[in-house]
């Protein structure tokens, strides 16, 4: 009876010291291994974690700052080509503008000396015209003074010769 | 060429270990059925608990908790920002060990984390301690499992004392009816004593089962060289006992092990995470009691 007992009581039997040092041993353990291994490691853990985390958002900020810039690069760029052609149709169209008005004051200015001129020659052609007229009336009278022998008043002269032109001029 | 079962055993006790734990087995059932007759043996066993304060148990003990501390403190040092492989392993097993953690008890229940593992590390050391054969499995012990089975239901009455109120944790004992309260309590008993049974009798039964087959495998070495002289039979080494025991001590001892420390960390998560519910589920009275607090 007695080995028996012995040997229930090892098998089977709670023995208060080793609950004892159980306790205390999981108390300590847990102690030692709190601060010695899991603080640390889930502390590194966490701040390589809060790092990267960091490091995305920073990435992703940056990003969206460069496609900010880049949209507003485009913007600028397309702009800048409106821009450009606005300027350039508007210059063609002054210099279209501005060549017309050479031209028509060309042409205006052309016509008026064309203009002029034609009065010129005219005012000429009747200056010289009244001049040979004279001329030829001078010769004439002269002519027929040296012709006739003998003088005819300068008002009579001047009347035959004036008609005598009228009507060489109209025979013309 | 004569001997009977019993003869082989008798001769076995002095070579192997395991016809002391058959005749333990048998002690216990005798100790079961003669025990109640005898008082005397009852008072033996009550002051057996307060005998013998340095066990074979303890020794596992001290040294298991040693091992741990070294281990942990290489583990846990000179750690870096960009890690070596070491540190990677254990930095996954700690997230791991976290994840856990939040999955069963809920993130608000983080800080329970380094208990459960502390608890993981030592159920499973503990237990693979035995497979040195010179020291005893720390969980095969009774006493072992009740104390950290006890453990887990103080820190249940603790957190739910702390978190309903003493008034109310009574109260929870007689719901959903004042008939269920004796149910109550012994479920509440029967808590930790399952849980402390469970680890220790699926290391204590695995211990036992090798050693039966261990003994099984003598037997066969004897049996089948039973035409050998006697002189030559004392000699002769039980072969058959290597090889099948090595791959069912991967079941008893790795496997058994490694699952009996998962699930006694998992009910302790579970039972200690009912006990402590996220904040914003808490009732009432508490809230309200740290307003005027505040």
């Amino acid at each position: 009876m007695e080995w028996f007992l012995n040997e229930f009581e090892t098998f089977v039997g709670v023995n208060f010291w080793t609950m004892l040092f159980a306790w205390c041993n999981l108390l300590i353990l847990y102690i030692f291994l709190k601060k010695f291994l899991f603080k640390p490691i889930k502390k590194m853990i966490d701040s390589r974690q809060a790092e990267i985390d960091g490091m995305y958002s920073d990435a992703e900020g940056k990003r969206a700052e460069a496609d900010a810039m880049r949209a507003e690069y485009e913007a600028r760029l397309s702009e800048a080509k409106e821009e450009s052609e606005e300027i350039l149709k508007s210059a063609r169209r002054r210099a279209a503008l501005k060549e017309e008005e050479i031209l028509n004051d060309a042409k205006a200015e052309a016509a008026r000396v064309l203009e002029r001129a034609d009065e010129e020659i005219e005012l000429e052609r009747k200056r010289i015209l009244n001049e040979v007229k004279d001329e030829v009336s001078g010769l004439a009278v002269g002519i027929a003074s040296a012709v006739i022998g003998r003088d005819v008043t300068e008002e009579e002269h001047h009347e035959l010769i004036d008609t005598f032109i009228d009507e060489v001029g109209e025979k013309k | 060429m004569q001997f009977s079962f019993i003869s082989a055993l008798a001769e076995l006790e002095l070579s192997v270990t395991g016809p002391k734990i058959i005749l333990r087995i048998r002690a216990i059932w005798e100790a079961l059925t003669k025990g109640a007759e005898n008082p005397d043996s009852m008072t033996r066993i009550l002051a057996g608990t307060l005998s013998h304060p340095i066990t074979q148990t303890t020794i596992s003990i001290f040294l298991v908790t040693g091992i741990l501390m070294l281990l942990g403190w290489l583990a846990g040092r000179k750690l870096k920002k960009r890690p070596g492989g070491f540190q990677v392993i254990t930095e996954k097993l700690v997230s791991m060990l976290y994840g856990l953690v939040g999955d069963t008890m809920g993130r608000h229940n983080l800080k329970f984390a380094p208990y459960i593992g502390t608890l993981f590390l030592s159920s499973l050391f503990g237990t693979l301690i035995g497979m040195t054969a010179v020291f005893k499995s720390v969980t095969a012990d009774l006493s072992v499992t009740l104390a950290w089975a006890l453990v887990t239901s103080g820190l249940v009455w603790y957190n739910n004392i702390k978190n309903f109120g003493f008034r109310n944790w009574l109260k929870g004992f007689t719901e959903p009816i004042v008939v269920m309260t004796p149910m109550n309590i012994i479920s509440e008993v029967a808590q930790p004593l399952s849980m402390a049974f469970r680890h220790f009798g699926n290391v204590a039964g695995g211990g036992v089962l090798t050693t039966l087959i261990y003994s099984a495998l003598a037997l066969l070495t004897q049996i089948i060289f039973g035409w050998l002289p006697k002189a030559a039979l004392e000699v002769f080494p039980p072969i058959f006992q290597v090889g099948l025991p090595a791959i069912l001590s991967v079941y008893f001892d790795l496997f058994s092990g490694f699952v009996q420390a998962f699930v006694f960390c998992l009910l302790t998560m579970i039972y200690v995470g009912a006990a402590c519910p996220p904040p914003e589920e808490l009732p009432e009275r508490k809230k309200s009691k740290k307003k005027i607090e505040n």
